[in-house]
């Protein structure tokens, strides 16, 4: 699949904003943080959230019917994702102004901060990991990454050990992914046969292309300029996302520059982890110029 | 809405029979010709008549060859890809702004233009490639089985059916209800064994395809019996041959 700029910075900015979000919401839930903390910090995760969805809002082809993407919210993620981002947000903003007027925080507030953004990062998975023309991208392994790299992220300005088991799970995830990835499509049964109608395993190739030059359909589903680099970008990805920050989380606990700087590792190694997850993705169409 | 209707009352769709298909891609430009003559809506192509062109298309051409288990020879096929109408279509489930529909009463997949934020996914979630953005209007096109010519009360009746299986010259592509057990696509399916396109993708596609008939060692004529092989010649040629092989 074509890594769009748009959408990666989509993904890797919103999933942080909402990681921190509910991060502050579980520990305003659990009064472990501060008034001006929960004010600073939703700022932060509102800040990023939005200039994520700004960004996904480059995507579209036809962006004055963006407003319309709120309403099949019965059947389609990409709707529910829309209507759940702006109502967490809502929420967030009112939580912002009632803490500064009232200088104190509704705990109950707190837990739905936390399950609405992490509803929010599970519908933006949802989009991917619902389409069965993308095997890799087609199990629970999908919105278990997302969601943890988000956590994880999310965590690491304003929990010092346990966003090292945060850090440590999403490790954990990614590496399965990437190795389910590698696997998916021996144990599906798409083939050039089946494309075209024949069993799996008839011997079938292309002698001649259906057009003359590159078309939508290459450049968005048939992307394969990617896959010549993927693995030392994987080195790259989770050298920068989870072997740095653990080993400098671990050696400077609650130093919150540090904490700062590990963002910004953080990121680089996600935006890399999130590109290969759109470049790496072979869609069912490619079988039709096998 | 993108809820999925609960039953059609028809299943329109094409049977396309890849025996038949000689793969000129007439039904390619005739799709394009059709489906750009009407006003706005049309398919758009850049740099057309100039490098790298690009364009919109609801309708491709594959070619393909296989070896035949029989002959041991490669034979070639060609194979219409458009869209299937499928019956489970994921194509209309995932439009977040309710764009993608299909319609109750003959089961037809199309795209609300003016509903369509030009967002792709619809695209990402069809198996067969059978949506193309439009990257001038930055809305997605898809077949439409010529909705606007199988209900036309102007064109002549022998003209309601969709323009690729009117121009088609060997009649490879042929339309009807599949829900009619009586009509003559779902004759021809019976008969011939009509099959779905990647059914593991669990779309259950409208349109069938009759796939190509292995031909038999008598039917067709090996490479071997028509071209001659390479003897030496005898004869005036053959003293022409030792004459000019001297120098």
């Amino acid at each position: 699949m074509h890594p769009a700029p748009s959408i990666i910075l989509f993904t890797v900015l919103s999933g942080f904003g909402f990681g921190l979000i509910s991060i502050v919401g579980l520990l305003q839930f659990l009064s472990q943080i501060s008034t001006v903390n929960i004010v600073i910090f939703s700022a932060i995760g509102l800040f990023f959230s939005i200039i994520g969805l700004i960004s996904s809002f480059f995507h579209l082809a036809n962006k004055k019917n963006a407003i319309k993407s709120m309403s099949q919210w019965q059947t389609s993620w990409l709707s529910r994702e829309a209507i759940s981002s702006i109502f967490c947000l809502s929420i967030v903003v009112g939580n912002i102004g009632w803490v500064i007027v009232q200088n104190r925080y509704i705990n109950e507030v707190g837990i739905i901060l936390f399950l609405l953004s992490l509803f929010t990062i599970f519908t933006t998975s949802m989009i991917y990991a619902q389409l069965k023309t993308v095997p890799s991208w087609n199990n629970m392994l999908t919105p278990a990454l997302f969601i943890f790299t988000a956590l994880a992220g999310g965590s690491i300005l304003l929990l010092d050990y346990a966003s090292l088991v945060l850090l440590l799970i999403f490790g954990v995830l990614q590496v399965l992914f990437w190795y389910i990835a590698d696997q998916s499509f021996i144990y599906r049964e798409t083939s050039v046969g089946t494309a075209l109608g024949f069993s799996k395993n008839e011997d079938i190739r292309a002698f001649d292309v259906a057009h003359t030059n590159r078309n939508y359909l290459l450049n968005e589903m048939v992307y394969k300029v990617a896959r010549k680099h993927a693995i030392k970008i994987r080195y790259i990805s989770f050298f920068a996302a989870f072997v740095l920050p653990m080993s400098l989380i671990l050696m400077f606990p609650g130093n919150f520059s540090v904490s700062v700087l590990v963002i910004g590792i953080h990121f680089v190694g996600i935006y890399f982890s999130r590109w290969l997850f759109f470049a790496e993705a072979k869609h069912s169409v490619s079988f039709y110029y096998n | 809405m993108t809820k999925l209707p609960k039953c059609e009352d028809k299943k329109l769709g094409l049977l396309i029979d890849l025996d038949t298909c000689v793969g000129c891609h007439g039904c390619v430009v005739s799709c394009k010709e059709w489906n750009s003559s009407g006003g706005e809506k049309q398919l758009s192509d850049i740099n057309s008549h100039q490098k790298d062109p690009v364009g919109t298309f609801l309708n491709r051409v594959h070619s393909y060859e296989r070896e035949n288990s029989c002959t041991n020879e490669a034979e070639t096929f060609y194979f219409p890809r458009s869209c299937l109408h499928c019956e489970d279509a994921p194509c209309v489930t995932v439009c977040p702004t309710g764009a993608s529909y299909k319609r109750e009463e003959d089961g037809i997949v199309l795209v609300n233009e003016d509903d369509c934020m030009g967002c792709g996914l619809c695209a990402w979630a069809c198996p067969y490639g059978a949506r193309e953005l439009d990257l001038v209007s930055g809305v997605m096109k898809k077949c439409t089985l010529c909705v606007d010519r199988i209900y036309s009360e102007e064109l002549p009746p022998e003209d309601r059916v969709p323009v690729c299986v009117k121009s088609c010259p060997t009649g490879a592509r042929a339309f009807g209800d599949f829900n009619d057990p009586n009509s003559d696509v779902s004759k021809k399916v019976r008969e011939r064994g009509g099959v779905d396109l990647m059914p593991e993708m669990q779309t259950k596609p409208v349109n069938k395809y009759l796939l190509p008939r292995i031909k038999s060692k008598d039917s067709v004529s090996s490479v071997g019996s028509v071209v001659e092989e390479e003897t030496d010649a005898t004869g005036l040629l053959g003293w022409v041959d030792r004459a000019l092989s001297k120098f």
